[in-house]
């Protein structure tokens, strides 16, 4: 069994992607042996009013049960976003909520940043921050958000002790730091731009923060599913009594899911 | 799964942890020779899940790689080579083709250019078999540069690699270019059609791949690679650029693994032009191909055949 807590459904301005719909996701998921994917709405990235992202994320994926979770995407500069991120979490099943600083135009520390991660921590879910949704070196020439930085996040989070964070494809963690902001037992890290092999982020964070920090994630339909499949296949050789974890129990933990599948081998 | 204790594997494993690291038309559809086939690791470790049967047993020659670490001198820190030699072996990459190119946007002495190859010299010295050389030059050394493309070629290298100190259309580049004709030799360049101002701004002469167009139509029977097309930089861009440049290879390596790379150069290229190579990115060079939309044939082709029919026009 494996949950791929880093995915998205919808379009995205500046690139073709091969998958939008939640059919050729799920399609996409049977073929390379994924089970549940965690997905977001590219559209609520860009929309003006995320929420109708979010809401056109929650009707695409109804008829595919549980094999894929939404993670309703909350814009705390737009009017009646809390009323959104409630409805997000009772109408709508969000097991998560995405913040987007870089695209939304706040910053994590800053007065909007802080109300939001606070509202997500009463709500008691998960806040995913990605690193990037693509590489800047091949930008369109609109898109002018930056990558996140983990010393931000670190800030941002020092007045949320309670609060559960998703690094949702970062690379250059640096596991020191984040055992020093007090992120060990309450962050995931997905490792869709990590290496298992070769500089071995993956096992040094697994040395630093625990097996538990870790989960899959691929970072579909951006990127190819193969270099994760690549690097949980070597994951298995390397840390064969935690496969488990790595592939879905962890992800299974952090979000509560509740997940209708016996056989999780 | 392994067979040795994974608490002991395990601590093994990080001891190694290293450093971050026109006339030549498409090769003629002879006989290639067979890269010699290893009994390392790769036949220990298991497929996983969703990727295809016997995938760390197939074949495959990593076209584009670096030694990251100066290694000439006796005493050396290996360990980042170390760590790349262990990763192939997972990973059923036989060879990787490898060069130390000078970073940073200086036109070094051609002494430091030495020492740098010196490192690629030492490694293929200690893996025979398993890392072979390209030759990296700064074509403003000029004579020196043909020179020094001599020195490693008789020391076993099989290859140039040049860098960004130069765009490839630029006259200064093309004595390299007729050595390597003269050699038979492949040149691997750098490569990137970047849209960030500020990455622009720091490799200002980084070529796109109009510019090794523009090369290839000078010397239409050098064997010429754009390196990583994934390595930054709007790659969608750079394939349709080499779509009229049918004697430009390209490299499938770089940090970036975005579907449907592959597939797009297959489609407009021909899959006969596309190499296998990480650049240090070895699992998501080999995931990706593993995952594109592609028959087995041409699997193979891209994993190692593409590339060893290129190094068997130097002997034939």
């Amino acid at each position: 069994m494996i949950v791929d807590v880093n995915s998205y459904l919808g379009h995205y301005p500046f690139r073709r992607l091969r998958m939008t719909g939640a059919r050729a996701m799920v399609e996409h998921m049977d073929a390379h042996g994924i089970n549940v994917a965690l997905v977001s709405s590219l559209n609520a990235v860009f929309y003006r009013d995320s929420h109708e992202g979010n809401r056109e994320l929650f009707e695409e994926i109804r008829p595919f049960g549980s094999r894929l979770v939404p993670v309703a995407t909350v814009n705390p500069k737009y009017v009646g976003w809390k009323e959104d991120l409630a409805d997000s979490v009772e109408r709508g099943g969000a097991k998560a909520i995405t913040l987007l600083p870089e695209h939304h135009g706040f910053q994590l520390a800053d007065e909007r940043g802080q109300a939001a991660l606070s509202r997500i921590a009463e709500f008691n879910l998960p806040v995913v921050l990605t690193q990037r949704l693509e590489d800047r070196r091949q930008r369109h020439h609109w898109d002018i958000a930056e990558d996140l930085t983990l010393a931000s996040v670190i800030e941002a989070a020092a007045g949320h002790p309670t609060l559960r964070i998703v690094f949702s494809n970062w690379i250059g963690l640096d596991g020191a730091a984040m055992l020093a902001a007090g992120l060990r037992g309450r962050c995931l890290i997905d490792f869709a731009r990590l290496q298992v092999l070769m500089i071995k982020d993956v096992p040094k964070l697994i040395d630093t923060l625990g097996v538990e920090s870790i989960a899959f994630g691929s970072h579909m339909p951006f990127d190819y599913l193969g270099p994760s499949l690549v690097k949980l296949a070597n994951l298995a050789e390397l840390y064969p009594e935690d496969y488990d974890r790595i592939a879905w129990r962890n992800a299974t933990e952090f979000f509560r899911l509740d997940l209708p599948y016996t056989d999780k081998s | 799964m392994s067979d040795r204790s994974p608490g002991e594997s395990r601590r093994e494993f990080l001891k190694h942890a290293g450093a971050a690291l026109g006339t030549i038309t498409l090769a003629p559809q002879l006989a290639v020779s067979e890269p010699v086939k290893r009994s390392g690791d790769a036949r220990r470790w298991s497929d996983g899940v969703g990727l295809p049967n016997g995938w760390r047993q197939m074949q495959k020659i990593d076209a584009h790689n670096h030694v990251m670490q100066a290694v000439q001198q006796p005493d050396a820190d290996w360990s980042a080579v170390e760590s790349m030699l262990e990763a192939a072996e997972r990973l059923g990459i036989e060879k990787l083709y490898c060069s130390r190119p000078l970073t940073g946007g200086v036109l070094a002495e051609i002494d430091a250019v030495r020492a740098a190859n010196d490192s690629v010299l030492a490694a293929m010295r200690r893996y025979p078999g398993r890392i072979e050389g390209y030759c990296f030059v700064q074509p403003g050394n000029g004579p020196e540069a043909l020179q020094e493309i001599d020195r490693c070629l008789e020391a076993g290298m099989i290859g140039v690699k040049l860098y960004n100190q130069f765009k490839y259309n630029d006259p200064t580049v093309f004595p390299i270019a007729e050595k390597c004709i003269e050699r038979r030799i492949p040149f691997l360049g750098h490569s990137a059609y970047l849209t960030d101002q500020k990455t622009l701004a720091a490799q200002p002469r980084t070529s796109n791949a109009l510019e090794f167009g523009e090369l290839s139509a000078r010397y239409p029977e050098l064997m010429l690679i754009l390196g990583h097309v994934n390595g930054g930089g709007d790659w969608e861009w750079a394939i349709k650029a080499l779509r009229r440049s049918n004697n430009v290879y390209l490299d499938t390596s770089g940090s970036v693994q975005e579907d449907d790379t592959i597939g797009r150069c297959v489609r407009e290229l021909g899959h006969q032009r596309i190499l296998f190579a990480t650049d240090l990115t070895m699992e998501g060079g080999v995931g990706k191909i593993l995952a594109a939309d592609l028959t087995a044939e041409q699997r193979e082709d891209i994993f190692w055949r593409n590339f060893q029919r290129i190094l068997d026009r130097r002997t034939t």
